[in-house]
């Protein structure tokens, strides 16, 4: 509606923010960390992992920031005396592993866990099952709970399958997941911790595709959504409607853009630790480049703990979609189901799990290789924050003076959003919600900070 | 209206004239209204201070303007500072290329202010094979930005994002954040070097919240190489290529090796909705409030039934030919003879063929909603999704058949009809979003919204398409 853009959101956020994201942006380093999670890295996946792949998850109430300003109330677990966090930790264990996850209550409401796609889920050494009521047949719980103000449960299951899951609360679910009772489940085939999966797509004799990342390429990215009104009720012990139920924010990994593409740990979003920023460089399968050389792809682990249909667009490529809710795409007779998409369909409670690279294609060069148009002088043109004055990946050119840019090293950016554009705001704050970027990093050796 | 065509094949002038062939070829001729001569010109003709349009060339306008529908929703809609028997305000993009050669074309491009057209124009490309046809696949499209005649406080920029363009570069993205915008009266001019075929689609990435909902939105497709013998294929080329008019398919939809996704006719349908509160609040100095989205008219390429299967509009000339969705040459602005309320909503929904044709039917959502399209009587083969053909690394068949097919908001889906070539009466089928609640028109009696008709006539009744959604001449 306005120009420039950001003019909202810098009034809401106030400059100062906005010059520490940039300065960490820009610099790629993590900054100060929520106790617990020190040392994370800026970009990328955050496990938390032991070698027993035992984790006790202890109840918290905290608040969230907003790009609008507001904060609002939320339930979450922490791991041991962690403070609290939202979303809450990723659970990453192998392939074979007995899982055991010990969950202490210190709520006034009874809580349990459910963890879809893990078969043989034990609570306190028994099946998981739904409970109910022995008068009434009433359904109480989706598991057995560890109960309001000091319970426990201990549920544990052998984590069979590799592949991307989630964790949510199975009790009062429409409120409790919500609510922020939620969190992502890693399981890593045991004999290749860099494949997704371990089948492997036969195209010839010599040819075949398997589901090995880039280690550092690898990104979780939990899509959610908050009704405030939801949340007011809960803090403050008053009912709640359902069919009331309206989202306001739309947020990824706990945030809602442009805090989506600050690093993890990011110091002024203490509770939000986990960041959504796909960091990755151009695809490279020449073994002779060097530095350069880059084969494997970035791999995209979406979850969705909303209530509606995502679809999501990533700029800038396709992606593969390799697998669904843990389940490699590989018929009964080992044929090739996966597919590559420019808008991936993110289905409530669903995970999705995509192979993504960028290649640059025409080696654009500014003097072997001129792009074949002419860009008009920056007076002629609006320019964005991310955009380095230059077309040409790994360039940098003349910006005016007091512009805030926040390209390093003439880095590529691509946005990747929510297209339910009325998902992409922030209860009246446009651009906001579901939106976090793919950085594309000139080749190694770069520039870059 | 339509002049009878005496060439019954598809002819590459033809499409050339209309603009939608755009293989390139450089056409002369007696015949050819100057408005739509284009040269070719090729890199080595580029100069360092003029933007020089190269290979294949499309200019576009940016605006805002006004559409017409049907129905009544106080005191939204009709919107009540609309002008004569129009409804609703929008912004959208416009085709100028044909203005632009004329002796007064930048006059008549920047009197196109506040007459933008919904859903935007469609634009083919042809696929990239090889150096050597560089000069008629690369393709360049000119942006200008006009200007909001209704709200002149708003100085917002435009952009054109080729939505699913493979490996893209920012620029010519259309992101204004990770690249530039345009301003109003400037102008950029996007590279594109199509690598991929298939259905992809477009839109304005500025302010894209309100900017995409306010209509300015359409299709954008690649033709395969397979289309050409020099496509490098084990079959024949076709028509849309170099294949000549006894070619067995107009077009492929991808490079399938196989001819499986062979087409006779194209047609595209273009999916999104109009919250009339946000499009009234556009034109009041209003602002929504998004997250109550709550669109209450549903469309299929920019009109609603039976309004859908009103014919393509376009400027008639003196001898009664027309030249589909081209403006009047002498003043620029949009025309449609038979219903002048749709002057700006030209494109037609009405599916028709001949029994025996495979129709290939290219469906895209730049609505916020997700849709299930249906298709009564004959099973849709869905071939391709996000301009992909359905089909593994190692060739395993994707493809289905399916009567309702899901498309989320910013998908495409490339469905073939294979008609029955054993009909021989004239047979009404309906297409339209198994969604019932959007199948009205607000306030109106009777089915309305994303709904058409699917026409198939008797082997031999209709000569060939000009264009994608052209309803062919009867022979």
């Amino acid at each position: 509606m306005k120009s420039p853009r950001f003019v909202k959101l810098v009034l809401l956020l106030s400059l100062p923010l906005v010059l520490a994201a940039i300065l960490l942006i820009v610099t790629g380093s993590g900054g100060v960390v929520t106790a617990g999670h020190v040392d994370l890295p800026p970009h990328g996946i955050v496990c938390s992992e032991n070698p027993s792949a035992t984790f006790t998850l202890n109840t918290r109430t905290g608040a969230i920031s907003l790009p609008d300003g507001n904060r609002v109330y939320m339930w979450g677990f922490s791991e041991g005396g962690d403070p609290f966090q939202h979303p809450s930790p990723t659970l990453c264990v192998t392939e074979g592993d007995t899982v055991t996850i010990v969950v202490n209550n210190s709520l006034s409401h009874d809580i349990s866990l459910i963890f879809p796609g893990q078969e043989n889920v034990l609570a306190n050494g028994v099946p998981s099952e739904p409970v109910f009521d022995a008068g009434t047949l009433e359904l109480l719980s989706l598991a057995p709970v560890a109960e309001a103000n000091g319970g426990s449960m201990t549920y544990s299951f052998v984590a069979s399958e590799p592949g991307t899951y989630l964790y949510e609360s199975g009790t009062d679910p429409g409120i409790q997941v919500n609510m922020g009772l939620f969190g992502g489940l890693i399981v890593r085939p045991s004999a290749h911790p860099d494949w997704a999966y371990n089948e492997v797509v036969t195209e010839t004799a010599t040819v075949t595709y398997t589901t090995q990342f880039d280690p550092d390429e690898e990104f979780l990215l939990i899509f959610s959504e908050i009704d405030p009104m939801l949340h007011m009720a809960v803090e403050q012990d008053l009912p709640y409607n359902m069919n009331n139920y309206t989202p306001r924010y739309w947020n990824i990994n706990g945030r809602s853009f442009p805090d989506t593409i600050a690093p993890n740990g990011a110091e002024w979003l203490p509770d939000q630790p986990y960041g959504s920023l796909i960091h990755i460089y151009p695809f490279n399968d020449d073994p002779a480049a060097g530095e350069a050389y880059h084969p494997y792809p970035a791999l995209i682990r979406y979850l969705s703990v909303g209530s509606d249909i995502y679809p999501h667009h990533p700029h800038g490529n396709h992606g593969r979609i390799i697998a669904r809710d843990g389940n490699v795409l590989i018929d009964a007779d080992d044929q090739d189901l996966s597919y590559e998409r420019f808008t991936i369909t993110l289905n409530p409670g669903q995970t999705t799990d995509e192979l993504f690279v960028w290649t640059d294609v025409e080696n654009w060069h500014p003097v072997d290789n001129p792009i074949p148009v002419t860009i008009p002088q920056l007076q002629n043109l609006t320019f964005g924050t991310f955009y380095s004055g230059s077309p040409y990946l790994g360039n940098v050119d003349i910006l005016p003076v007091g512009h805030q840019a926040l390209n390093a090293c003439g880095e590529y950016y691509h946005i990747s959003h929510n297209h339910a554009l009325q998902q992409i705001t922030a209860w009246g704050v446009v651009l906001s919600g579901h939106i976090t970027f793919t950085r594309i990093d000139p080749p190694l050796p770069n520039d870059c900070p | 209206m339509r002049k009878e065509n005496p060439t019954e094949q598809l002819s590459r002038r033809k499409l050339l004239k209309l603009g939608a062939g755009l293989v390139g070829a450089a056409a002369a001729g007696t015949v050819l209204p100057r408005a739509l001569l284009r040269p070719s010109k090729v890199k080595a003709a580029l100069s360092a201070d003029a933007i020089t349009p190269m290979g294949v060339y499309r200019h576009f306008a940016a605006s805002d303007g006004w559409a017409y529908l049907p129905g009544e929703n106080l005191p939204y809609h009709p919107d009540n500072l609309a002008p004569d028997g129009l409804t609703t305000y929008i912004f959208g993009f416009r085709d100028v290329t044909s203005l632009d050669p004329l002796p007064d074309g930048r006059d008549l491009i920047f009197q196109q202010k506040m007459k933008c057209q919904l859903t935007s124009p469609m634009f083919w490309l042809d696929e990239w094979r090889g150096t050597d046809f560089e000069s008629v696949t690369d393709f360049t499209l000119k942006l200008t930005n006009l200007g909001l005649q209704v709200r002149p406080d708003l100085i917002d920029a435009h952009t054109l994002h080729f939505h699913g363009f493979r490996n893209a570069i920012p620029i010519f993205d259309g992101e204004p954040h990770s690249s530039v915008g345009v301003p109003i009266s400037r102008d950029l001019t996007y590279f594109y070097r199509a690598r991929d075929p298939g259905t992809y689609m477009y839109h304005c990435h500025f302010e894209e919240t309100e900017h995409v909902h306010m209509g300015m939105v359409g299709g954008v497709f690649v033709r395969p190489r397979q289309n050409f013998s020099t496509g490098g294929f084990a079959v024949p080329p076709a028509r849309l290529g170099d294949g000549g008019p006894d070619a067995p398919a107009m077009g492929y939809v991808y490079n399938d090796g196989d001819g499986s996704t062979a087409y006779d006719r194209e047609f595209v349908l273009v999916m999104n909705e109009v919250w009339t509160l946000a499009h009234w609040c556009d034109s009041h100095v209003q602002l929504p409030e998004w997250s109550d989205y709550n669109p209450d008219i549903y469309l299929m390429n920019g009109r609603v039934y039976p309004d859908t299967i009103a014919p393509n509009g376009g400027y008639v000339d003196g001898g009664g030919e027309l030249y589909l969705w081209e403006p009047d040459p002498a003043t620029g602005d949009m025309v449609h003879t038979e219903r002048p309320e749709l002057r700006y909503q030209p494109l037609s929904s009405l599916i028709t063929c001949n029994a025996g044709d495979r129709v290939l039917v290219r469906f895209i959502n730049l609505g916020y909603v997700a849709q299930s399209m249906r298709l009564t009587g004959i099973k849709m083969r869905v071939v391709g999704r996000d301009a992909t053909l359905l089909r593994g690394r190692d060739g395993k068949d994707q493809t289905y058949l399916t009567d309702s097919l899901h498309i989320g908001a910013g998908q495409s889906v490339d469905a073939i009809v294979d008609v029955p070539d054993d009909i021989t009466e004239f047979t009404k089928l309906l297409l339209f979003s198994r969604n019932l609640a959007h199948l009205s028109n607000p306030g109106s009696p009777g089915l309305g919204g994303p709904m058409t008709e699917f026409h198939i006539h008797p082997a031999g009744t209709l000569g060939p398409q000009v264009a994608a959604n052209d309803w062919g001449v009867v022979l």
